[in-house]
């Protein structure tokens, strides 16, 4: 019953959490919540998401190092990350893609912005 | 949407807390990257949700702050303290808005260009940061790199949409009537639905804690305190019959009471740090606004006590922090002469014992000066010089509480003046604590308070009087003493106030029935004085009996005794009776007051009472029966009710209404009334003794407030005069009148309620005699009436007897003064205490009223103060009454 792709927001902000839970359930997927990038990799020790939605600056954990540690779990499936970030410097983006996301957000999105990459990734069709 | 920005608003407060506290660590140890990086990441979070939100003007500030902070982790910026407080100013600011955003809801208009600026400046001449233009509207392309803001709300709205849409249940937020076409990719409600809400969220990570609304947990207080006094209920019942088959479960019951209780109150406890989270920055910006170093050191700061208390204690607790930093602590030169380390020290520490709180505030500054608080004392006229002489360095640095007493030399921009120790010593004692001083020349002052761990349960004496059980918070309670006419210790009279000489010292009294208005005392009873202290006030409250100490739930009082001074709450007894819980401070006002502290204020109460201004009271005005306006007073009307024409019924020849399961009489107040059929009737009701009336009248016009003096009286039965009321002629009504057209018997039944004390009233004037015998009833007086002073004798040949003849002094055929005099000489009236009630009140007046025979003389032209004076006068006849029987007594 359970078939539809979970997603797991990774934010400190609890108001970007539920804004971004918010979207995401809106479009029809399940979502789960982490409030720093070590509780997402304690998430991801005992359910495994298809998707990770990662917030780059963190108390705990950061978003870089969560992203490392999730890749070095070689978790399976392989979870699609998506990195969030307001420093839109090509080095952080490249940073990130080298530690193994998929795909990269700027801060702050709205419901087009997360529905244009969960279609990009596969998760949603465009209807 | 308001829930998102509530949540919000939560987020972001407690975030400013935090860096608050970690930029004054920060500043003193710029080497350590975490701190920093820690406090870069809470500024950057805010300003990334700002961002999500929609609020440029809170962004574009936090953006500045961000800035600064990223040169500080890049090694681009030096840390000085100008930086800092420049970050500090925009975490100020932020909290501004967020203050006026939690009142208004959204962002508010204006412009933080200057602070930016400024912040911009110290930054390295970068380019100021822009305000973002108007947000781009309807640009769904993905707005990268680009600085602005969506347009949240939109998002927001759809976002709300779609959740409407998707979910099962109707909630209460959704429309009746289909969504219209929702957003393209938001997918048929059908397919939704195998997914609902709770589902979505079951596996977060983040549970182990949530946030729970106060209100839901005292809620969960007051249902486990009832829980608790159904638990003793049901022990009580169990002790009595012994062994039963409930025995063990019902142990069981207990047990898990017991710590059902003890979780809730767990969970109202918060860290005392919450208290303290302020208090690093106040030092910090005092330090270098006066140029010390002042070190401030925190144990304990996980240390739980009750939110409530919590509350209390914040306030005085940064008072105190502050007056060590900015008055205990020497700067710098002054420390180092004195061999002292430069950098001065507060330290808070918090720790439990033994059921309480304590909570220590030391310094190791200059200490308080004994030698100028004595003179202070003395020049502000807190005590004489003799009476210093014979105290002890602790016992002067005492007057530091007082009210009226300030040390600092200067009146700084920081400790200023106006709340003082006194206030800090006030609230603290309100929530039952207590708070030591102890102070030593050139080494530092130490304070040291006691607070009890929750306020929910306290401990309080049962006492009753007038058959109605009270309890008062033992922590008030001084001592128990037993009085009666005969022995050694009993109550006497001073200026009319009740006092208790108690080992040489008067203590003023306050009678528990007398303040609450219930039955009047008895006398010869024996009875006992509660030893109360308030604050430096300490006095006795007079009561029948004494039961003994039981621990009480605290409920709060309900909103309609709120007016009330004398209640703070009330609770459920082991026996399943409601009582109310006395509030000493509120008693202590009504005690007489005699030490020299309170004779000021009982001076300005007498001030407002003699005054010109008076007491103003409400009135309500309305229309009926032609002719001027009426008023009548506010305080008198139960409610207000417009009812249906047609509920109103007709029985017998006279109206009446339904109303809960009674009959409500009707009276129109023009006897000419035409019933109407259809539409509303306004109606005034008036309630006594479970009894209601409603006044019929034809249009309820306003409320005002005013002073009421009635200018001419009126022979109209229903009306007391006309007075001026709100600037308009008014008539004022006699509802009294009324009243006994609902129930002939009206005054009658109140009278019966309580001992019956027979009034005779003697006066010319019905409007008097109308205004006067109303008042007497309401103080259980049963009142007979006479037009003068040979009408007054007719009913001594009658063999009627009175506790208390009122008289006119002018009236035809017989004065008063002519009536006192055969009152006097004649035995059967000649004790019966005499009050003259005249227009003409000058001394000789007075004093010719006197020796005809009167004993009190009361105005009538006060009419404001008519009532109280008129007590006050049977107040001491009934004094004088006591006395004189007393001394036949002994004679």
């Amino acid at each position: 019953m359970n078939n539809k792709p979970l997603c797991l927001v990774v934010d400190d902000s609890r108001v970007i959490r539920r804004v971004a839970m918010d979207i995401i359930s809106s479009l029809g997927l399940r979502t789960a919540e982490a409030e720093h990038g070590l509780a997402a990799v304690e998430f991801c020790g005992t359910t495994v998401p298809d998707f990770v939605l990662l917030d780059w600056n963190m108390p705990e954990m950061d978003g870089i190092t969560c992203l490392r540690s999730l890749r070095a779990m070689d978790l399976n499936p392989r979870p699609i990350v998506v990195m969030c970030t307001t420093e839109n410097g090509l080095a952080k983006i490249r940073e990130a893609l080298e530690a193994g996301a998929d795909e990269y957000i700027m801060k702050p999105y709205d419901r087009d912005v997360l529905l244009d990459k969960l279609v990009q990734v596969g998760l949603v069709e465009r209807a | 949407m308001d829930d998102l920005l509530q949540e919000f608003l939560a987020e972001t407060t407690e975030s400013l807390a935090v860096l608050d506290v970690e930029l004054v660590r920060f500043e003193r140890e710029t080497s350590d990257v975490t701190i920093l990086s820690n406090i870069f990441r809470l500024m950057h979070t805010i300003k990334g949700t700002c961002g999500f939100l929609g609020l440029p003007r809170l962004g574009a500030v936090a953006h500045a702050g961000e800035n600064i902070l990223g040169k500080f982790r890049d090694g681009e910026l030096d840390v000085t303290p100008r930086a800092v407080t420049l970050i500090l100013k925009a975490i100020d600011r932020i909290r501004t808005l967020l203050a006026e955003m939690e009142s208004t809801g959204a962002e508010p208009a204006g412009s933080d260009a200057e602070l930016i600026a400024e912040i911009d400046a110290l930054a390295g001449g970068e380019a100021p940061v822009h305000e973002p233009d108007a947000a781009p509207v309807e640009d769904h392309a993905p707005s990268f790199g680009d600085g602005g803001f969506p347009v949240a709300a939109e998002l927001l709205a759809e976002v709300a949409e779609a959740i409407i849409q998707q979910s099962d249940i109707p909630s209460p937020a959704a429309k009746p009537e289909p969504v219209p076409a929702a957003p393209a990719a938001v997918p048929a409600p059908e397919s939704a639905s195998p997914a609902p809400q709770s589902e979505t969220k079951e596996p977060a990570t983040t549970a182990s804690s949530i946030r729970v609304n106060v209100d839901v947990i005292e809620n969960l207080m007051t249902l486990i305190s009832e829980l608790v006094l159904t638990r003793n209920q049901l022990m009580q019942t169990q002790r009595v019959q012994k062994d039963n088959e409930f025995k063990v479960p019902l142990q069981r019951l207990s047990h898990i009471t017991s710590d059902l209780q003890d979780g809730v109150t767990r969970m109202r406890m918060q860290p005392i740090g919450n208290a303290w989270n302020k208090l690093p920055r106040i030092v910090r910006d005092l330090a270098v606004a006066t140029g010390k170093k002042i070190e401030l050191s925190m144990q304990g700061a996980e240390t739980e006590l009750d939110r409530q208390v919590l509350e209390m204690i914040k306030d005085p607790l940064t008072h105190m922090v502050r007056n060590s930093a900015d008055h205990g602590i020497e700067d710098g030169a002054r420390r180092l002469a004195a061999g002292k380390p430069e950098t001065g020290t507060i330290a808070l520490n918090a720790y439990h014992e033994s059921g309480h709180i304590f909570i220590r505030i030391a310094d190791d500054g200059r200490g308080l000066d004994v030698e100028r608080i004595r003179q202070k004392a003395i020049a502000n006229g807190l005590a004489t010089e003799a009476a210093i002489a014979g105290m002890n360095e602790q016992q002067i640095l005492q007057f530091i509480f007082r009210p009226g007493f300030s040390t600092a030399e200067k009146v700084t921009s920081v400790s200023g003046r106006g709340v003082g120790m006194d206030v800090v010593r006030t609230n603290i004692e309100r929530i039952g604590g207590t708070i030591e001083l102890n102070s030593v020349a050139g080494r530092g002052t130490t304070f040291l308070i006691k607070i009890p761990l929750t306020l929910a349960i306290v401990s309080a004496l049962i006492v009753e009087a007038a058959g109605q059980r009270f309890a008062i918070p033992q922590l008030n309670v001084v001592e128990l003493v037993g009085v009666s006419n005969h022995s050694e210790v009993r109550i006497e009279t001073i200026n009319t106030s009740p006092v208790l000489r108690l080992r040489d010292r008067l203590l003023p009294l306050v009678s528990l029935r007398g303040a609450l208005g219930l039955e009047a005392s008895g006398t010869g009873h024996d009875r006992f004085v509660v030893v109360a202290q308030m604050g430096a006030h300490t006095f006795g409250i007079i009561v029948d009996r004494v039961f003994d100490t039981e621990e009480i739930v605290v409920k709060p009082v309900a909103p309609i005794l709120r007016g009330t001074r004398f209640y703070v709450g009330n609770t459920i007894l082991g026996d399943g009776s409601v009582i109310m819980i006395l509030d000493p401070s509120g008693l202590s006002g009504a005690a007489g007051q005699i030490e020299s502290a309170d004779a000021e204020s009982s001076q300005d109460r007498r001030a407002s009472s003699d005054g010109l201004g008076g007491d103003q009271a409400s009135f309500l005005l309305f229309r009926t029966g032609g002719g001027e306006l009426k008023a009548i007073p506010l305080e008198l009307v139960s409610r207000i009710e417009s009812l249906e024409a047609a509920t109103i019924e007709n029985v017998g020849g006279r109206h009446v209404v339904q109303y809960r399961n009674h009959l409500v009489p009707l009276v129109p107040f023009d006897p000419a009334h035409h019933w109407k059929d259809d539409g509303r009737q306004d109606t005034l009701v008036f309630s006594d003794n479970g009894r209601s009336m409603g006044l019929v009248v034809d249009e309820v016009v306003d409320i005002v407030r005013d002073r009421m003096a009635i200018e001419l009286s009126s022979a109209r039965p229903g009306l007391l005069g006309s007075a001026i009321i709100a600037g308009k002629a008014v008539d004022v009504v006699d509802i009294g009148h009324f009243l006994t057209q609902a129930f002939t018997d009206w005054f009658e039944v109140v009278a019966q309620h309580k001992s019956l004390r027979h009034a005779l009233l003697v006066d010319d004037s019905p409007f008097f005699r109308n205004l006067v015998t109303p008042l007497l009833a309401s103080d259980n007086w049963k009142v007979a009436t006479a037009t003068d002073g040979v009408e007054a004798l007719k009913l001594r040949e009658d063999g009627r007897q009175f506790d208390v003849i009122i008289s006119d002094i002018e009236m035809p055929n017989m004065d008063g003064l002519a009536l006192a005099g055969a009152i006097r000489n004649d035995p059967r009236w000649g004790e019966v205490p005499l009050i003259a009630l005249s227009s003409h009140a000058g001394d000789d007046d007075i004093q010719a009223g006197h020796e005809a025979g009167f004993d009190e003389y009361v105005a009538k032209s006060d009419q404001m103060h008519l009532p109280e004076n008129l007590a006050r006068a049977l107040r001491q006849v009934a004094a004088r009454g006591q006395n004189r029987a007393e001394l036949r007594r002994a004679s």
